[in-house]
C-alpha cells in the first residue's frame, strides 16, 4: 500500500476537548445512575457485598 | 466481600446481649442502596452502665475483644476478632447526631437471618458525613446524595 504524502493527507476532524469530556462525564453519571438504581431494586438483605477486606502491608481489597 | 454472614451475627449477638445499637457509616449507606463499600462496621449506641456491660457480652458471643483505640480522646469501643477479620465499631457520639433515641426511632428494621438489625437511614448518614467534614466523609456525599434523590424520586423511603 502506498502511503499518502503530507499535502493529501488533509485535515483531521477531532472532537473539541472540553466536548469530549462533556460526553464522557455525561455518561459516566448515566453508568452510576444505573447502578444506583439496580441496588435500590434489590430488597435491603441483597445490597450486602459492599465489605472490603484489609490486606497485609495495607490496603484493601472486596 | 458478602457482609451478610458477619451482619447475621453481629444481629444475633446484639440480640442476645440485649443492645440497642444502630448501623451508621458506609455500611448502612450501602444497605440503603449506596454503591460504596467499607472495610469496617460502625454502630451507635447509648453507652451507659448497662450499655458497657451489654457491649461486652456482645464482644464474648461474638468470640471477640473490645478496645479503645482512641482513649481517652474518643469514645470509640472497637469489638475486634483479627482471625476472623471482624472488626465493629461502637460509638456513643456521632458527628451530626443529636440523639442515639432519635436515630434509633428513625432507623430501619433490617430482618437477616432470623435477626433483626437497625440501620440508620440515609438523611442521617449524610448529616453525619456532613458534620464530621473528614476528606473521606467529603469524598463519598455526592454518590450518599444522589441515591437520596433516586430514592426519593422513586418514593421507596422506609423500605425493609
Amino acid at each position: 500500500m502506498r502511503s499518502r504524502g503530507k499535502a493529501a493527507k488533509g485535515k483531521r476532524e477531532t472532537t473539541p476537548r472540553p466536548a469530549g469530556l462533556d460526553a464522557l462525564r455525561a455518561e459516566s453519571d448515566r453508568h452510576h445512575l444505573d447502578q444506583i438504581r439496580r441496588l435500590l431494586a434489590r430488597p435491603m438483605a441483597e445490597r450486602t457485598h459492599f465489605l472490603r477486606k484489609r490486606v497485609p502491608g495495607g490496603g484493601s481489597h472486596v | 466481600m458478602d457482609a451478610r454472614p458477619l451482619l447475621e451475627r453481629i444481629a444475633l449477638a446484639l440480640e442476645r446481649a440485649e443492645l440497642d445499637a444502630v448501623l451508621i457509616g458506609n455500611a448502612a449507606a450501602a444497605l440503603q442502596g449506596a454503591p460504596v463499600t467499607t472495610v469496617d462496621v460502625d454502630f451507635m449506641f447509648r453507652k451507659s452502665p448497662a450499655g458497657l456491660r451489654k457491649l461486652r457480652r456482645v464482644a464474648d458471643e461474638l468470640g471477640a475483644v473490645v478496645l479503645r483505640p482512641y482513649y481517652p480522646a474518643s469514645e470509640l469501643f472497637r469489638v475486634v476478632d483479627d482471625a476472623a477479620g471482624l472488626q465493629a465499631d461502637f460509638m456513643a457520639r456521632v458527628d451530626g447526631v443529636r440523639s442515639f433515641e432519635a436515630l434509633r426511632a428513625r432507623a430501619t428494621r433490617l430482618r437477616l437471618g432470623g435477626h433483626t438489625l437497625l440501620v440508620a437511614r440515609l438523611e442521617d448518614v449524610i448529616r453525619s458525613k456532613r458534620a464530621a467534614g473528614r476528606p473521606r466523609d467529603r469524598a463519598v456525599l455526592p454518590v450518599l446524595e444522589a441515591v437520596l434523590r433516586e430514592k426519593q424520586r422513586q418514593g421507596s423511603q422506609g423500605e425493609a
